[in-house]
């Protein structure tokens, strides 16, 4: 490399950022016509450039942020509602009340609420649908505490989905169990839905459940995790399906969980689907 | 309270469209996305008290990351903590390194830990330089400091950054500087 070279070198950036003085700009110019060395160190600056930008701007943005700055410059900061019991409950079902209703008729009386609505977006509603057939089956209905037989897990399934009860339990590790395993419905939607149980001396219930997708619903591809109160959703999507694992394990857990079964379900709805 | 709420529109207008990179430059800079969040808020309430004295048709964008820079710097050195309560629904959305990781991905996720990996001064200035593209003489005014200093917080952490990539690429075994003469 010449002193010519390496003093382009040390302008390529500011070129890049076209930052240099037009003379000198043409200067530089003029070197990369004829120095493959040079152009091709441009390149490279410009793809790490690149690379760097897309990087940054893939960061996922939590979705409930512009909703929470909208509330607080309104001056209109709700009080914190309590975190454990059966408040939490109903605060987790009053975000789904109004999901829900968002479709059919405008909520005007809560402002703050409709837009948290409006902007936690459509991700939120779609990791929404797990989470209401995980509290609608495994929280609300009193379901036998006492574990199904593998057989009778296969037949309340039926055909379509008896072989996913072995390859599921395969994949969870530690003492979580699957407890029970059915179909059911929720908010005139259909579930197939396992209730596995472990953790904390089998105290933790989990829900794997996997609803066909309706139209625009969409995960857009990878994991999603979202925390509402103190259920944590993991939401991800094979062909057909829509599936969740959902519970209230902490974050990490749930989503290690998840990551477990989802290779496996995903495959399965591969082949199943349609 | 309500006379409030026009204005509030008018600023929302200008100032919301701007959150999602206030917040990725924020995540960035702190390695934490539950502080940017806080950081962010803060800016924008922050933004808002000062919005009186904001001119319309200067650059509302620089504004913000002047005052986010700040909010960061403030932030560093413990001038406000948590003090927000937290709100019960917390719902946080992130792309997890699920199963079977797509190859871009991974690639991104190494770009971030190198970028993570520079100090933080160097890392502000590339940031807003390459990422959020302002210029030179504005990342001087953000960051309050001379723009011969910008420069040079550029230079290095720009080659700092690109000697982890290559580093990479070598343990990759991928040959990508082949061409790479050593020159007349």
């Amino acid at each position: 490399m010449n002193t010519a070279c390496e003093n382009v070198r040390g302008h390529l950036d500011a070129y890049l950022s076209r930052e240099l003085q037009e003379e000198t700009s043409r200067e530089v110019q003029r070197h990369l016509d004829y120095c493959r060395q040079c152009a091709a160190e441009l390149e490279t600056r410009a793809r790490v450039r690149a690379q760097l930008q897309a990087a940054v701007r893939a960061t996922p943005v939590p979705v409930h942020l512009e909703a929470k700055v909208r509330r607080e410059l309104r001056g209109d900061v709700s009080p914190a509602r309590p975190r454990t019991g059966l408040w939490a409950i109903a605060a987790a079902v009053l975000v789904i009340v109004c999901v829900a209703l968002i479709g059919r008729l405008r909520v005007e009386s809560k402002p703050e609420e409709a837009i948290l609505i409006k902007t936690s977006g459509r991700l939120a509603a779609v990791l929404n649908v797990g989470l209401r057939d995980h509290l609608h089956c495994a929280v609300f209905r009193k379901y036998s505490k006492q574990p199904e037989t593998a057989r009778e897990m296969a037949a309340d399934l039926g055909p379509g989905f008896a072989d996913l009860i072995m390859l599921v339990q395969t994949k969870l590790t530690g003492d979580f169990r699957i407890i029970q395993a059915h179909h059911c419905d929720a908010g005139g939607r259909h579930y197939t839905h396992f209730i596995i149980a472990g953790g904390a001396g089998g105290g933790k219930i989990v829900s794997l459940v996997l609803t066909r997708r309706q139209s625009g619903e969409s995960f857009t591809g990878g994991i999603h995790q979202t925390g509402v109160d103190r259920f944590q959703v993991v939401g991800f999507e094979s062909h057909d399906y829509l599936a969740y694992v959902i519970s209230d394990l902490d974050a990490q857990q749930n989503l290690q969980l998840a990551a477990n079964l989802a290779p496996t379900v995903r495959e399965y709805l591969a082949v199943h689907s349609g | 309270m309500f006379s409030k709420l026009p204005q509030t529109g008018e600023f929302e207008k200008a100032a919301l469209p701007h959150l999602n990179e206030l917040y990725r430059t924020a995540a960035r800079l702190l390695g934490d996305g539950a502080t940017a969040e806080d950081v962010v808020q803060e800016t924008y309430l922050q933004a808002w008290k000062s919005f009186a004295r904001f001119e319309p048709g200067t650059n509302c964008r620089a504004w913000l990351f002047k005052i986010l820079v700040n909010t960061i710097h403030h932030y560093r050195r413990g001038w406000f903590n948590l003090h927000r309560v937290k709100e019960s629904e917390e719902i946080l959305e992130h792309t997890a390194a699920g199963a079977a990781p797509v190859p871009e991905r991974i690639a991104q996720r190494e770009v971030l830990r190198a970028l993570g990996r520079l100090p933080a001064d160097y890392r502000a200035a590339v940031l807003l330089a390459d990422v959020e593209e302002f210029s030179y003489k504005e990342i001087a005014g953000l960051l309050n400091v001379p723009i011969g200093t910008v420069m040079s917080r550029l230079s290095r952490g720009r080659k700092l950054l690109r000697e982890q990539l290559s580093e990479l690429a070598r343990s990759y075994g991928i040959g990508r500087d082949a061409g790479k003469g050593g020159g007349t």
